[in-house]
């Protein structure tokens, strides 16, 4: 035990802190500039010098650790006098702009010198200027009010891992900048503009719109953009969010945001919003009030049902929605349409990869803590580049690799190529021959578990029959040398309990099901935990409200009649045990006129399902589209009746993200629409069914009587970091049969593919998110070009370097985009990202559907690349 | 007295290993071999060698501390980096005997049971480079370096690395710091080197002619040792002397030799027949001294009691022509210049002082400026993240106290141009 | 970006050390033998071949005074003007090298000839003035004799 002595307030410590730390806990304020609890010490200010007894010289308190019986003093003359010293000298080159600096009101510095500081100045000679900087598109830097406390470079160097500002030159002539000296050109985190104290970096978003003090009200709520499901602080102003921070500490993000999250907010108020029902009057989408919507849609909703049955209708639900919304959503399409045709977005791969590893290791098995990453002995990352997808989990990865723990990264990943220790970017869809190797190597490492549950004795069957690949067959196909995937092979067989980071890509092949089965090998194998990247927020509840075609809320099997009995009882209306049609099934069934119906909460099918032009006409087949958004999507546009839904920000509500942390969106502005569970409620209720929620938490209530896995949860109890993962409910603990899943044959697994074609993939931008980020003029201004990256073998054999113009053209159709030209990426692949429209690569991309797990197949789409105009012909024109 | 760390450089070939051999070269490090590690430490210990890089922390505790931790590898750095203005005592050893730096390193590399020693050797002595690394390729054939030293299973590797111009690199933490590819700013201490240095390991950083200091010890025992130059600082010392003496150059003396013996007796006096005006007695960190304190004894101990620092050792002589004033402002110039710009006082205020003292130069400043400058300097002192900041106040509080006319000089002429 | 030899060094030196970084500083000193400067273009690529972050490595060759961002003249003069320089006649050689070559501190002659930089101590304080001229080392310096001396570097 220690103990210190601090303004005569005595303090017990277990464990030795800084003088910093402990005077803080005993509620005694030591004033900073350069430290930030995200951030190590640094010592560089001498704001934070304390007195202490026998120590001649003042210390740092933020460096000093206490030591037993230490007296500190930290308001004493000889203190007060040094800081306001420190500020003289912060102030000699520091412009004095208060009344026009932003920072004004939430300025350390201005509060400091406020505190202690100098009133005049002594300082005679000129100041060190920099002009006002606007070389980033939401950023803007004045730097001649930097106070080189370096944080914003620490964040980025040490929390971001990003490194792409520095502090350049020395002495006095010191200057944060990024590589370029102009544009920040990097991943626009946002996260210096947290820590920055003064005005230097500052985000361009509300510039002279406000002051902080202005402020009304703060709204703690969840980010609306990704699966991580990071802590937002949603500042307000009248009726407009003027800001999204981080709170530092708060959240599983403790502090930190990505970009989207940071500046991605402003889609709220886009000006394109939807604000009134519409309904298709002589081939035009117009004006209708809210009653003459719902009359519209019961009745046509009863003609079809009555007319081809409820298995002709289709219900498309969103992982933007909350869990209420999407369990009303499934509730209405089976109980009051009676209907199993439900899915989402989370069809494409999410849900089939969580319910193929919950099949054989039981339920719960992808809810991971996400710190756990940073925590494993190794990382093994698949099929997407967590920094993009889901940025802020990525984050963990680069700390553990700054923790020397070791991590294996497949495919192509631009976010952890200085954090990877084993890289292995295989020819393009070509990982199964990679898996395959890694497990009969690791089976002969490792050996097979004898003893372990039932499902141990399953999987090791499976284990033994997965054909044997070797090193160099695996290296032939994937064309890596032999020699790197037997170190990969080393570097993972030391891992005793790794993360395993799996990603979409890695599933929506013609060999998903292969991969599957053998990513479950090495989880086993490996004793690994599972994280799966997940790029809507509330994908996961999509699956726990049983927004699937084949499962009822709580994820029980529709097929088990026993589950599905108690849900019968519970509705008062028996439950089809048919499952229905997964959401690629659903277009195609519109296309064969299967579907009739199409009901369509907040997902834009045209824009999000590869070949544009495939998806339109199918759902022009239809007889009946109701599409809910916040925006007028591509599918709306087609749509017989569109309602207008309300944001994230303008609604209440809960998510549930990736590791299955349950957590509460909170209102922060009023909006126009309507609450997406309320108007199908509407619906119900005029189609003979009531549904008598009066809010979310009504809704809450339900659920957790009928869903065996949120059994008891209240959503008064939702508040903080959220609900952690079991809750308190009953999961499926078992894995449920193997039986039926088939082991590959040894010419499945090494599949190779054609060397002189050219295919298209889908890039993953961190900067874009699907209709929100293209409403959002802030994210959309960051990287506002289409592009194509292609790899620098294909580029330089094209002639093509960075900025050509290039045609790309396949069955679906053709595009012209810009080139980037990348040295990592193989031959012949060509990543287009989908944000862009007409421009996006869901105009050239054809897909397949997986027969055994329902997912997309996205590997199917030869292109053909032509170099159509080169950059300085565009520079000329 | 006898030379030892200056020994045969008068020989063109001095560098050369086979004429190191020939004058007794490598019999120390024989000697040393035969010793448990832990002997060597405490014989160092006891020699009383304290380390010639301006602090005088004594080496042989350095040793011990490091010796105590167990983390693997350990890390021998020599700090070469001589930018103290002034001081040029390194340079011989490094340029005309390499070969005594090298068995002092290997011999503290086997007391340390490190594997790796790097010379940081500042880029300003690019020829002294290649003859560092010609002398360690020497060693290195003969099997004094490598995998096998002198065949008794003992492995050392030494590399030079060239520093790029930053005066801070100087400090040890900073030195880390630039070995490891970074800004050279120093770090946060605990952790010390010792624990903690580079890569995290477990470091001794010690000067140049510390270690040169340590064949020495060998070979005559610490004993021997400790009985030379002033009782509490023992040993041998390299004084280097610049400015208006007769004969300028580097001095092998004992410790402890006064100010006033190494000008008159050794550097020949005055050059010019000109009166002496100052004294920078330790390089241009320390405080600068009036005639009347030159009979002071050089050495740790005795310097702080007359009110400046032996620092380096490096002497600068300025005659009665001089004007210090001048001096200052350029030593001002030299701090703003080389300060690292991680703490506020030394980033700022540093070239607060400098523009203070350039208005006074130019002409333009008043009576107030002088004790702004004080007040200033007094800001800084005491509060800065290392000794550089310090250092700077220092110096500007050293020309004030004993030299305020030429300052006040400087401002009345202005005053009478004025009028 | 980086020929093929650089690169050859920059992976050698790269084994001297336990980790890639430690190996910045001599990299860039390749570099700059090579090319007379640290471009842009060349920081990055040393930071690609050490697989440090190119920011990084930017802020680590703009802390030394050595390296050298803009293109330098065929030679490099690196003169010392600290106190003992100072007191020894150093500032007049500076205003030979102004006067007579039309060399000011921090710039290059019009025919691309000499460079200047106006060092701090360079440990020649004995002989002083002192100078550099690319990696030779000249003291006791006069106006006659820098002039001589200069005459050798074409
Ligand atoms: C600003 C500054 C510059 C320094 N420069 C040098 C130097 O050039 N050479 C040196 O040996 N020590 C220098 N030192 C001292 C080192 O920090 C360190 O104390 C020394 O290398 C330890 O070696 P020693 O124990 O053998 O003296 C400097 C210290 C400071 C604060
Ligand atoms: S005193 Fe501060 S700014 Fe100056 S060199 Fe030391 S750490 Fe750097
Ligand atoms: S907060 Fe301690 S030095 Fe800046």
């Amino acid at each position: 035990m220690i103990t210190v002595t601090i303004n005569g307030k005595k303090i017990q410590l277990e464990k030795p802190v800084t003088i910093l730390k402990a005077a803080s806990m005993a509620g005694i304020k030591i004033p900073t500039l350069c430290h930030h609890e995200a951030l190590e010490s640094y010592g560089g200010c001498r704001l934070c010098l304390v007195e202490i007894e026998k120590m001649p010289r003042l210390q740092t308190s933020c460096t000093q650790y206490v030591a037993d019986g230490m007296v500190v003093w930290t308001e004493t003359e000889r203190v007060v006098e040094a800081r306001k010293a420190m500020l003289e000298f912060l102030l000699i080159n520091h412009p004095l702009d208060c009344p026009y600096c932003d920072k004004a009101g939430e300025c350390e510095l201005q509060d400091l010198v406020v505190k202690y500081g100098p009133s005049t100045g002594r300082f005679a000679e000129g100041k060190r200027t920099h002009p006002e900087s606007y070389d980033d598109p939401i950023i803007v830097r004045n730097m001649d009010r930097c106070i080189l406390c370096a944080r914003c470079v620490r964040m980025c160097d040490k929390v971001q891992c990003a490194s792409d500002i520095s502090i350049t030159n020395r002495s006095s002539k010191s200057f944060v900048e990024p590589f370029s000296g102009g544009r920040y050109n990097c991943e626009y985190c946002g996260n210096c503009l947290t820590v920055c104290p003064v005005g230097a970096i500052m985000s361009r978003m509300h510039k002279h719109a406000y002051r902080p003090w202005l402020i009304e009200k703060e709204v703690d709520t969840v980010c609306s953009f990704c699966g991580v499901g990071c802590s937002v602080v949603l500042q307000v102003r009248g009726n407009s969010i003027v800001r999204a921070v981080p709170k530092t500490g708060k959240g599983l993000n403790k502090g930190l945001l990505c970009n989207r999250g940071r500046f991605g907010y402003d889609y709220v108020s886009s000006p394109v919003r939807l604000d009134s029902p519409l309904i298709r009057r002589d081939g035009k989408l117009q004006r209708a009030t809210w009653s003459e919507a719902f009359i519209y849609i019961a009745g046509e909703l009863k003609r079809i049902k009555e007319t081809y049955g409820g298995s002709s209708i289709a219900g498309i639900a969103s992982g933007r929605c909350t869990n209420e919304d999407n369990y009303v959503f499934q509730k209405f399409m089976r109980v009051v349409l009676g209907s199993n045709n439900i899915d989402s977005a989370a069809g494409f791969a999410y849900a089939p990869a969580q319910k193929f590893f919950e099949r054989i290791f039981g339920q719960g098995v992808t809810a991971n803590s996400i710190h756990g990453i940073s925590n494993s002995d190794g990382i093994l990352v698949i099929g997407g580049d967590p920094t993009s997808v889901n940025p802020v989990l990525g984050l963990q990865i680069r700390s553990a690799h700054q923790k020397n723990i070791p991590v294996v990264t497949i495919g192509y990943m631009p976010g952890l190529k200085r954090f990877a220790t084993n890289r292995l970017i295989p020819s393009p869809f070509a990982e199964t021959a990679l898996l395959a190797a890694l497990v009969s190597e690791l089976k002969s490492k490792r050996r097979l578990s004898d003893e372990k549950a039932a499902f141990a004795r399953d999987i090791n069957t499976i284990i033994e029959n997965i054909p044997p690949v070797s090193l160099n067959e695996a290296g032939d196909v994937c064309r890596i040398s032999p020699s790197d995937i037997n170190n990969t092979v080393d570097a993972i067989s030391n891992m005793t309990n790794p993360s395993i980071i799996i990603g979409r890509d890695i599933l929506q092949r013609s060999e998903g099901h292969t991969n599957l089965l053998l990513l479950a090998a090495l989880i086993y194998l490996l004793n690994g935990r599972i994280y799966l990247l997940s790029e809507l927020p509330n994908e996961q509840g999509l699956v726990d409200m049983g927004c699937l075609p084949d499962m009822l809320p709580g994820v029980r099997p529709l097929a088990v009649d026993s589950f599905r009995r108690r849900y019968d009882e519970f509705f008062g209306v028996e439950v089809a045990s048919e499952p229905g049609m997964s959401i690629v099934e659903m277009i195609d069934g519109a296309n064969s006129n299967k579907i009739k119906a199409l009901y369509v909460m907040c997902e834009d099918i045209v824009f999000n399902i590869p070949n544009s032009r495939y998806v339109k006409e199918a759902l022009s087949k239809s007889e009946l589209l109701v599409v809910q958004d916040i925006f007028m999507t591509e599918t709306a546009q087609l749509a017989d009746v569109v309602l207008p839904s309300l944001s994230w920000a303008e609604k209440e509500g809960s998510y549930t993200n990736l590791e299955r942390r349950m957590q509460m969106l909170k209102k922060a502005v009023d909006g126009k629409g309507m609450e997406d569970w309320q108007a199908i409620a509407e619906i119900s209720r005029m189609l003979g069914f009531d549904m008598n929620y009066r809010s979310p938490k009504d809704v809450m209530a339900e659920i957790a009587r009928v869903s065996p896995l949120h059994k008891d949860i209240a959503y008064d109890d939702i508040v903080g970091d959220g609900f952690m993962w079991p809750y308190k409910g009953e999961p499926l603990r078992h894995g449920m049969s193997i039986e039926g899943i088939d082991i590959p044959d040894a010419k499945s697994l090494l599949k190779i593919s054609d060397n002189d074609k050219i295919y298209a993939g889908m890039e993953n931008p961190l900067f874009y998110s699907e209709n929100l980020s293209r409403n959002s003029s802030a994210l959309s201004s960051i990287s506002p070009e289409p592009y194509a990256r292609i790899g620098k073998a294909l580029a330089t054999k094209l002639s093509i370097i960075d900025g050509d113009y290039v045609n790309i053209s396949a069955d679906a159709g053709s595009i012209e985009l810009s080139a980037r030209v990348d040295s990592d990426l193989p031959e012949n692949i060509v990543l287009i990202p989908n944000n862009f429209g007409d421009k996006g690569i869901f105009n050239v991309m054809n897909w397949k559907i997986n027969p055994v797990i329902k997912s997309f197949v996205l590997d199917c789409t030869e292109v053909v690349i032509k170099k159509i105009k080169s950059a300085a012909e565009e520079v000329l024109a | 007295m006898e030379k030892f760390l200056l020994k045969n450089i008068e020989n063109p070939n001095s560098a050369d290993i086979a004429e190191y051999i020939k004058t007794g070269g490598y019999k120390a490090l024989s000697k040393a071999l035969e010793l448990k590690p832990s002997d060597i430490i405490d014989e160092v210990k006891r020699s009383g060698l304290r380390g010639r890089g301006g602090a005088g922390f004594p080496t042989g505790m350095k040793w011990a501390f490091a010796a105590a931790d167990s983390k693997k590898p350990k890390f021998i750095l020599c700090n070469a980096d001589e930018g103290e203005p002034g001081t040029f005592k390194d340079r011989p050893i490094l340029e005309k005997n390499p070969h005594l730096l090298i068995e002092g390193m290997i011999i503290s590399g086997y007391a340390l049971q490190a594997e790796y020693g790097y010379i940081y050797l500042r880029g300003e002595y690019p020829e002294a480079k290649d003859i560092l690394e010609d002398a360690i390729k020497q060693a290195h054939d003969k099997g004094y370096l490598g995998d096998d030293v002198l065949g008794k299973g003992i492995r050392f590797y030494l590399h030079v690395h060239q520093g790029a111009g930053a005066y801070i690199c100087g400090e040890e933490t900073a030195l880390i710091e630039s070995l490891e590819g970074r800004r050279g700013q120093p770090r946060i201490k605990p952790p010390f080197p010792v624990n903690e240095g580079f890569l995290s390991k477990p470091t001794v950083v010690n000067n140049v002619e510390t270690l040169a200091n340590i064949p020495y010890i060998m070979e005559i025992g610490a004993e021997a040792y400790s009985k030379l130059g002033s009782p509490d600082c023992p040993g041998p010392k390299l004084y280097s002397v610049s400015g208006h003496v007769k004969m300028p150059g580097v001095y092998e003396l004992p410790m402890g030799t006064t100010l006033r013996e190494i000008i008159y007796t050794h550097c020949g006096g005055i050059r010019d027949g000109k009166k002496l005006k100052a004294v920078i007695p330790g390089g241009i960190s320390t405080p600068i001294l009036p005639p009347e304190k030159i009979d002071c004894p050089m050495d740790f101990v005795s310097m702080p009691k007359h009110g400046s620092m032996l620092g380096s050792g490096a002497v600068i002589v300025f005659d009665e022509t001089v004007d210090l004033v001048k001096v200052c402002l350029r030593a001002m110039k030299f701090f703003e210049h080389e300060s690292c710009g991680k703490c506020t006082p030394c980033r700022e205020g540093v070239g607060w002082l400098r523009a203070i003292i350039e208005r006074i130069y130019n002409g333009s400043g008043t009576e107030k400026d002088i004790d702004l400058l004080l007040e200033v300097s007094k800001n800084i002192t005491g509060k800065t993240f290392c000794p550089l900041g310090d250092g700077a106040a220092g110096v500007v509080q050293g020309f004030i106290k004993d030299f305020r006319h030429e300052f006040e000089q400087h401002i009345s002429k202005q005053v009478k141009a004025a009028a | 970006m980086l020929n093929e030899r650089v690169v050859i060094e920059i992976n050698r030196i790269k084994s001297k050390y336990h980790d890639a970084q430690s190996s910045l500083l001599p990299a860039l000193y390749v570099v700059q033998r090579e090319y007379g400067w640290l471009s842009p273009d060349a920081v990055a690529a040393v930071g690609d071949v050490l697989n440090v972050p190119r920011t990084t490595v930017k802020g680590v060759a703009t802390f030394y005074s050595m390296f050298r961002h803009k293109p330098m003249g065929r030679h490099l003069i690196q003169l010392c003007t600290n106190v003992a320089c100072m007191i020894m006649g150093a500032e007049r050689l500076v205003d030979i090298l102004k006067t007579r070559y039309g060399l000011e501190p921090n710039s290059t002659t019009d025919d691309g000839r000499f460079s200047l930089v106006v060092m701090e101590c360079i440990g020649a304080c004995a002989t002083a003035p002192a100078m550099l001229v690319d990696t030779d080392f000249y003291d006791n310096l006069t106006e006659e004799r820098i002039a001589d001396i200069l005459e050798n570097y074409k």
